[in-house]
């Protein structure tokens, strides 16, 4: 392919990526990675080396902006990345010791009955009772932020933070087992367990990816699948859709988030199901 | 629950994201600049598979020194500047949680100087971790 035409056609479709993941707190690998392999011929390798400079791009792009708003909690994502960082280097040692296909047919069970509870909790706009977590007080986890939408200042606390952390690192292993990305388990760990609104879930959770990816850049860059020429078009695209996704995002409610969200959770859910029957959609 | 202030510490680590992020991109697309005024485009068909022989290709750094080399020598190579960039971006998120210590500190929060030493700890050693496996 033309270096020409493959660097203005990746720089478009990474500017959608990025406009999406600044939206959902994901970092764009779920959607760069089957685009730059299926439709542009990529290798897999440099695909994932342009996946994990993408979600540190949607990252630096959407945190920032995100991070001054007050949409995104950074106490809630500094003490859940410690869980998530963990569990990906417990992943990292465990890979090739535990069958990953008994792993991914139960994440894509767990995936499933998120989609459910997702689809049940559709109409909430914010959580209604206030949290009174002991973990939660003593931690400071909760913030205020100006909900742009609805025209008011909005107050939140985390609940069962307990769990969302333990499954912040259940989250972390199968990320170093399994290789993907866990973006999406963030958003739906803050969601449905802590109970945080779902915009700050998904703005923290585009903070914590760029940290996550971060441990795990250096891999790659040593290993020397990250190519310029191709990585250079997906950094500029991303950082741009990463900006441009956090001025949409402001504007929406959270409802509408969480409907956009939905997709992704039963794309992953299918996708690890198959997975785990054998069945690989890449 | 109390009404809070948006914390200091929050715009110091959006800060250093967003220079992070911007630095990143300006060197990424200086790098692209030169190489398409170089000629770089011109008739360019971009190989998308790594070399079988394990050969390094033109666009591809393994390691900062190569990127030194890239720079110092003249001609430029405007692949190298490009990799600075996204060396710049790679390493934004660990800065921004290194500044946040200090931050957290003046700010008369100890609990969470220590829990973002723990995170940048961490990153260092899945650093580490990563250079024993693949270095």
């Amino acid at each position: 392919m033309s270096l020409t035409v493959f660097t203005v056609a990746v720089l478009c479709t990474s500017l959608g990526a990025g406009v999406v993941g600044a939206i959902l707190g994901l970092g764009g690998g779920i959607l760069l990675v089957p685009i730059l392999t299926i439709f542009y011929g990529v290798d897999l390798h440099y695909a994932m080396g342009a996946s994990i400079i993408s979600v540190i791009a949607t990252s630096s792009g959407a945190a920032a902006s995100y991070l001054r708003t007050g949409l995104s909690n950074l106490r809630v994502g500094l003490f859940l990345v410690v869980a998530t960082i963990t569990g990906a280097l417990t992943g990292a040692f465990l890979a090739g010791v535990v069958p990953t296909r008994w792993l991914e047919l139960i994440l894509g069970l767990a995936l499933s009955y998120s989609a459910y509870t997702t689809i049940r909790q559709l109409a909430d706009e914010l959580p209604e009772d206030v949290s009174t977590d002991g973990l939660a007080i003593r931690f400071d986890l909760e913030g205020t932020y100006h909900d742009v939408r609805l025209q008011r200042d909005i107050s939140y606390r985390a609940r069962n933070v307990a769990g969302g952390f333990v499954a912040m690192y259940g989250a972390g292993v199968l990320s170093g087992m399994l290789g993907i990305g866990s973006g999406a388990f963030k958003v739906l760990a803050m969601d449905y367990l802590m109970r945080l609104p779902m915009k700050v879930s998904t703005a923290t959770s585009n903070f914590m990816i760029g940290l996550t990816a971060a441990a795990s850049a250096g891999i790659y860059f040593s290993r020397g699948d990250i190519h310029v020429l191709i990585v250079a078009p997906v950094a500029i695209g991303v950082l741009a859709g990463a900006y441009l996704g956090t001025q949409v995002m402001a504007h929406m409610r959270n409802t509408t988030v969480r409907k956009l969200f939905l997709p992704i959770v039963v794309y992953l859910a299918l996708s690890m199901i198959l997975r785990g029957l054998g069945i690989h959609l890449l | 629950m109390p009404e809070r202030p948006v914390f200091p510490v929050e715009h110091l680590v959006a800060r250093v994201l967003l220079v992070g992020g911007l630095l990143g991109l300006t060197l990424i697309s200086l790098g692209l600049g030169l190489y398409a005024a170089h000629g770089g485009f011109q008739g360019h068909v971009l190989a998308l598979s790594p070399p079988v022989a394990g050969a390094t290709p033109p666009g591809v750094f393994r390691s900062l020194r190569q990127i030194a080399v890239g720079l110092r020598q003249r001609p430029l190579d405007p692949l190298a500047v490009g990799a600075l960039g996204l060396v710049v971006l790679m390493a934004t998120p660990g800065v921004a949680v290194t500044l946040a210590i200090p931050g957290f500190l003046l700010a008369g929060d100890g609990r969470f100087a220590l829990i973002a030493t723990l995170v940048l700890t961490m990153l260092l050693v899945s650093l580490l971790l990563a250079g024993a496996v693949h270095g």
